[in-house]
């Protein structure tokens, strides 16, 4: 482990983000790429390529972030940007109850198609919108006029908890997080609410799943235990994965592997 | 899961259709009349239907010169009549073209001339004359001139639309408001220059200026956002004052907006860069959109107001879109921007809505509004869908993923060292790429550059987007040598589009150098270097590549279904894969009406085959007509084979059955009550039929038949039941099946009246045993139904009807084997997917093969049958569905089974209820092979030798191959143009390296003084002609007055 301290060179992580369209990929992005958040954006067509260096306390990852299209007719350019990636952000809009079905709809594909030692780390965003008072009130009228807009025409979520949890106080919400946080642990997915408007949970979304990954995995020739070790052991969402940190003493790799 | 179909559906483009899409101009289905009903939803499939008591009229192409008055060029090139336009090329496919409607000639006279000389002198609408030599051969080009006086006599009603149209274009108001006089274009150079002078001119002319707002009250022309809210870019650096005056004199020689002829100054013109305000006008000119909102004017309009307030998937991801596109733009952050944006969007989803929406609209329509109105840019929206992006925004987006693939062809051809080293670091082109086509540059570069490349798009065709992709790569050809990864690569193009606007050469000594930008070197390299990419080019490559792209598209999509399926009983994946072959394949086929059905306007609202879901997955599904299709491949009994064999070929068709077992089969497994089935009610379906067991099998059937699903069969229901076993049974051989079905009936009304409810139970004369003597199931029910109580009460349980079945072996086995047994989930076999189920075989299979469409298959086939009937040779035969298992289960035994009959009963031939095998006969043993003498043998090939004649004949009659016939007529024209078409290559390099000077040159006005009359025209001895042309006399006599009315139309022909 000493040895690669000083001179610590940046390790290549291909990232991949999926999920519905205007759930927040791009601004996800925005935010931790250049800290920044932008009500307008265009939407991503194709795939939209960013760059930005994590710093952990042993290593730096540099995440090459793909941002994919949202809309269901991209789907058949996926395979093109989640091909080779380490690691996959998932993005559902917790005040869309459709977007988590999609969601879980991209997890089932990455698990079958994708890179097998793939970290996949799903996120519902837009926390602001339900958690506290500011942001709230800023975004509503532009919600609601929206909502409005579909709610007669599309077919009902299919998300049985859409009801029972806009009773609460966040009328906007229509995921729980105990259905959503379920159904991470059951996949074996890391797990974030978070929010590109304000940053919450944004960093530590990332840096979560920069600790994750299994550095062997990177290399050229994926060394099989190691990864299987790591791979898929996402599963602390609370105890922010001291445990991971054991596989890695042995990353001695050169950075420049994709 | 995206939707294959039109892949699979897809046919090469006719020659008349490829013709069109040259010239811009929509096929003459798409263009209704002006008494026509306006149509709201979108003709589908080019050709095919032909609308009622409308005469299509003929196209013709035919080797012209052409001159206009007032001009020195005179190009040699080709003349091609397409109701309702009349088009020209020059020789050189560059020089000289146009494309006019025909409902803006007023007058077309026949030139009185040197002998040997036929020409017809055109009036235009906006006055210009133009002088048309037909040089082909006389009694061709007096064909040709009848051709045109019809289809001139076919426009009468259309030109009375012209004159309230004309004053929605910009440059009508251009020539003739009369504030813009010709004395402003003198003092116009001297004052330009300083902002001041401008502005003060546009106070005093009808020119305006150009970025502010105003123009509301100037004219009544089609405008867009820019006119309110600026246009992107400063007006003064790009000069759109001496362009718009250039685009003036143009206009006042070549003719405007509908009339408008592309001469040599053209291009260059649109390569510097349209102005502004003209330039919604000439998008749409160029890209022949104009046309459509010609002859649609309530369309738009209509769309809206009819689909007002509904909302849909689409609408739902348009509202998603609406805040992010162009939001730099300052009208999409107010919500007129906005609202006409969402309009437009919403207005094309409804028009199309297999297509809908697809993300990239958004920005490019965007683009368009910021130049075009809402009904401009609706149209052109049509046409970028329709002919210059076809496939591109579609569902599966086929037509973005096929040019991806020839842009890598092409790449690998101009630039072999990148597409190698690409290679080699594995990094895919389409990850930038991409995203240049889809949205035609619009988000890859600073808006004023990207309109310039649409400019060019409308233009020219699809090719520019291919010729720009390869010169961006050629120019940062180095760089990208050096690339080791997708991201370095999207870095570096990101890079380079930010730095478009900047020097090239930024440390020349030259200061003209200097001013070269990024952009416009990109401009020279596009087209000088990469003109060799043509649109035969992209075509071929495009037609090379089409089955591969199919068949991932087709594999992705069947992956995607499969996975997306949410239960697949107990299948296996081989086995739901061949159950979506199936169920595609009969959404594709004919029969279930993929093409053959014509859609009345609002049709596919009400009953769509396509949806979406939840996850906005576009999910297909099958209606009844379709779903009977399916079955047909699927359940023996679903189709009726005939057998043929005549002295020549045996062949089976197939013909789907029809029968109310068939509906109730598809209603009960629409679990959701749709009227349509997903896949995955199909799987569910067959799950519970294929592979029941003996009482599972009973227990479906009993519930197919138990409508309110209450446990019980009434006794009409017990009758339905019966029919439906006879309906399955209906081509079995010999009479066991009907003595069965009889003693079924019989039972079970012996049984019922023991066990069924108190209520229902009937006197006991109401059992009315079938004698079987030529009675039918329906026949003996409507007589029970004179004779006795009542019918509709619940009768026979689920228990009951067991009993009864299972008291016959017969039908013991059926439930048990022959039933399950009867779906079978064979592998299909590719060719099915597009041909129908035909398999010729013996002598004429070859030749079978060679008849290409159905229509003459079906002849041959009649001919075929007409010979075999002739020799006493031909005979059909029903094809039994069931006796295929019987021999493969051992507990069946056909001797048994007699033996079980009711003593007594003689059934005789069953007719099935429906009728559907009345026509079942069987002639002349059953085609066993028969012993020939050698007569019969020489009889045979006398008869096969006419045939094969006669077969040959229809193929030369095909209709396809007319238009051919017509252009071998004048035959010397083909290798003629192969070789023009050498010296044109050899002179068009001499010509381009003197158009790079003029593309780099941003003085405009400059270069067009100095080559306005130098263009290759013709000399000599056909220039002179052209010129005695211009002062011929009409040929006196015999003038036909096509109207009579003010519209003026003369054809004196
Ligand atoms: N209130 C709120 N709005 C957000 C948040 N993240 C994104 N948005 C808004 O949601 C809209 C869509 O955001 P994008 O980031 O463009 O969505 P995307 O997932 O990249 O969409 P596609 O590129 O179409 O797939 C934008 O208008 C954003 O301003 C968030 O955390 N909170
Ligand atoms: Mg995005």
């Amino acid at each position: 482990m000493a040895s690669e301290e000083a001179p610590v060179k940046a390790v290549q992580v291909k990232l991949v983000l999926l999920g519905e369209a205007a759930v927040g990929k791009s601004s996800l992005v925005l935010r931790f790429c250049s800290n920044d958040f932008n009500e307008n954006t265009s939407p991503t067509i194709g795939a939209a390529f960013l760059t930005q260096k994590c710093r952990l306390e042993n290593r730096i990852v540099k995440f090459e972030i793909w941002d994919t299209a949202g809309q269901e007719r991209f789907h058949s350019l996926a395979p093109m940007y989640y091909r080779n990636a380490a690691a996959a952000v998932v993005v559902y809009d917790i005040t869309k109850a459709a977007s988590l079905e999609k969601a879980k709809a991209w997890v089932k594909e990455l698990q079958r198609q994708a890179n097998p030692n793939i970290v996949i780390a799903l996120v519902g965003n837009k926390l602001d919108l339900v958690s506290d008072g500011p942001a709230k009130s800023v975004d509503e009228p532009a919600e609601a006029t929206t909502d409005a807009e579909g709610d007669d025409s599309t077919p009902p979520p299919p998300s049985t908890t859409a009801q029972p949890s806009s009773s609460d106080s966040d009328d906007l919400r229509q995921v729980s997080t105990a259905e959503a946080e379920t159904y991470a642990k059951e996949s074996s997915l890391l797990f974030f609410e978070a929010s590109a408007k304000t940053g919450a949970n944004v960093s530590e979304l990332f840096t979560e799943i920069a600790k994750t990954i299994p550095m062997e995995s990177l290399a050229p020739k994926p060394a099989q235990g190691a990864a299987a070790a790591g791979g898929r052991g996402g599963r602390q969402e609370q105890g922010r994965g001291e445990n991971v940190q054991l596989g890695e003493g042995q990353q001695a790799k050169k950075g420049g592997c994709c | 899961m995206s939707l294959p179909m039109h892949l699979r559906s897809y046919r090469e483009k006719s020659r008349d259709e490829v013709t069109r899409e040259f010239f811009n101009v929509p096929t003459q289905e798409a263009i209704p009349g002006p008494s026509d009903p306006p149509a709201i939803s979108k003709i589908r499939g080019p050709g095919h239907r032909e609308k009622e008591g409308r005469v299509m009229l003929q196209s013709m192409d035919i080797n012209a010169v052409l001159s206009v008055e007032g001009k020195e060029e005179v190009y040699a090139g080709r003349l091609s009549l397409l109701p309702p336009f009349l088009c020209f090329i020059s020789l050189d496919r560059r020089s000289c073209r146009c494309t006019l409607p025909l409902y803006t000639i007023r007058r077309v006279e026949r030139l009185n001339s040197r002998a040997g000389v036929f020409a017809l002198s055109l009036a235009t609408w906006h006055g210009m004359r133009i002088i048309l030599q037909l040089t082909s051969l006389l009694p061709t080009a007096e064909h040709f001139s009848i051709l045109l006086r019809d289809a001139l006599k076919a426009q009468l009603p259309s030109m009375k639309q012209l004159k309230p149209f004309l004053p929605s274009l910009y440059s009508e108001f251009l020539i003739t408001a009369p504030t813009a006089g010709h004395t402003h274009a003198q003092t116009d150079h001297l004052l330009l220059g300083t902002e001041l002078a401008e502005k003060s001119q546009a106070a005093a002319e009808g020119e305006g200026d150009l970025r502010g707002p105003g123009g509301h009250d100037k004219g009544a022309y089609e405008r867009g956002l820019g006119e309110t809210f600026g246009f992107p870019g400063d007006a003064r650096k790009m000069r759109e004052r001496s362009k718009m005056k250039l685009w003036r004199e143009y206009f006042l020689v070549h003719g405007r907006n509908l009339t408008l002829l592309r001469y040599p100054p053209f291009q260059r013109l649109l390569q510097v860069g349209l102005p502004s305000r003209l330039r919604g006008e000439l998008w749409e000119v160029m890209s022949g959109s104009v046309y459509l909102r010609f002859a649609n004017p309530k369309t738009y309009s209509l769309l809206l107001s009819t689909n007002a307030g509904k909302s849909s998937q689409s609408t739902d991801e348009i509202e998603k879109d609406l805040n992010r596109s162009l939001p730099e733009y300052k009208a999409y952050q107010t919500e007129e921007g906005l609202a006409k944006l969402r309009r437009v969007l919403v207005a094309y989803s409804f028009r199309n809505p297999e297509l809908g929406y697809c993300q990239a609209l958004n920005i490019v329509v965007a683009g368009l509004l910021i130049y075009m109105s809402e009904d401009q840019a609706f149209w052109l929206l049509e046409v970028l869908c329709d002919r210059i992006l076809p496939g591109y925004y579609s569902p599966s987006m086929e037509g973005t993923l096929l040019d991806q693939r020839v842009f890598e062809a092409v790449v690998g051809r101009c630039l072999p060292m990148i597409k190698d080293h690409f290679a080699e670091v594995d990094v895919q082109l389409s990850v930038a790429s991409l995203p240049w086509f889809l949205s035609l540059y619009i988000n890859s570069m600073p808006l004023i550059f990207a309109f310039r490349i649409v400019d060019c798009v409308l233009a020219m065709g699809v090719k520019v987007l291919f010729q720009i992709g390869l010169a961006v790569l050629k120019i940062n050809g180095e760089a990208l040598l050096e690339v080791t990864d997708d991201g370095m690569f999207i870095n570096l193009m990101r890079t380079y589009f930010s730095t478009i606007g900047d020097s090239a050469h930024p440390n020349h000594p030259d200061p003209r150098v200097r001013a070269i930008t990024n952009f416009q070197e990109l401009l020279v390299v596009a087209f000088r270097e990469f003109n060799v990419i043509t649109d035969e080019t992209i075509q071929s490559e495009r037609k090379r590549l089409r089955a591969v792209i199919s068949d991932e598209i087709e594999k992705f999509s069947k992956r995607a279904a499969v996975r997306n399926l949410k239960a697949v009983g107990r299948f296996d994946k081989d086995q739901i894969g061949i159950i979506y072959d199936h169920y595609f394949s009969a959404v594709c086929s004919e029969e279930a009406g993929a093409s053959a059905n014509p859609l009345k306007p609002g049709d596919q609202f009400d009953q769509p085959r396509i949806q979406v879901d939840a996850q906005g997955r576009v999910e297909t599904r099958i209606d009844l007509r379709t779903f009977k299709v399916f079955l047909s491949e699927i359940a023996t009994w679903a189709r009726e084979e005939t057998v043929t064999t005549n002295a020549f070929i045996q062949r089976t068709e197939k013909k789907v059955a029809d029968h109310e077992m068939i509906d109730r089969l598809f209603y009960s497994w629409d679990k959701q009550s749709q009227g349509t089935l997903s896949l995955q009610d199909v799987v569910l379906g067959l799950d519970t039929v294929i592979s029941a067991g003996l009482m599972e099998s009973i227990e479906w059937f009993f519930n197919l038949h138990d409508k309110n699903k209450d446990g019980y069969l009434t006794k009409d229901e017990v009758i339905q039941l019966s029919e439906s076993l006879l309906f399955i049974f209906r081509n079995e051989p010999g009479d066991v099946y009907l003595a069965a079905v009889s003693k079924f009936i019989l039972n079970a009304y012996e049984f019922g009246d023991a066990t069924a409810p108190q209520s229902s139970v009937p006197s006991p004369e109401d059992r009315v045993p079938i004698n079987g003597e030529g009675e039918t199931a329906s026949e003996s029910r409507h007589r029970s139904n004179s004779t006795a109580g009542p019918h509709n009460l619940p009768y026979l349980n689920l228990a009951t009807f067991r009993m009864v079945v299972l008291a016959d072996e017969l039908l013991e086995g059926f439930f048990g084997n022959d039933l399950p047994a009867s779906f079978q989930l064979g592998r299909m076999e590719e060719e099915d997917y597009h041909q129908h189920h035909q398999k010729p075989e013996g002598i004429l299979g070859g030749l079978m093969n060679l008849v290409v469409t159905n229509e003459n298959k079906n002849r041959l086939n009649r001919l075929a049958d007409g010979f075999g009937a002739a020799l006493g040779k031909h005979a059909e035969w029903r094809k039994p569905s069931l006796n295929k298992t019987i021999p493969s289960s051992p507990n069946l035994d056909l001797g048994t089974r007699e033996s079980l009959l009711v003593p007594g009963q003689n059934p005789g031939r069953a007719r099935s209820p429906s009728g559907a095998s009345q026509n079942s006969t069987a002639s002349s043993g059953h085609g066993t092979p028969e012993t020939r003498s050698l007569a019969d043998v020489e009889a045979r090939y006398r008869e096969e030798s006419e045939m094969v004649r006669q077969a040959q004949e229809a193929i030369l009659h095909r209709p396809n191959f007319a238009i051919d016939a017509i252009g071998d007529s004048d035959g010397e024209d083909e290798g003629g143009e192969d070789d023009t078409g050498v010296m044109d290559e050899v002179s068009r390099r001499q010509k381009t390296i003197h158009d790079e000077y003029e593309l780099i040159d941003i003085q405009v006005e400059a270069f067009l003084k100095a080559h306005g009359d130098d263009d290759e025209g013709l000399k000599g001895e056909q220039k002179k002609v052209a010129e005695d042309l211009m002062k011929a006399e009409p040929m006196g006599g015999g003038k036909i007055k096509a109207s009579g009315s003010a519209g003026s139309n003369l054809v004196d022909l």
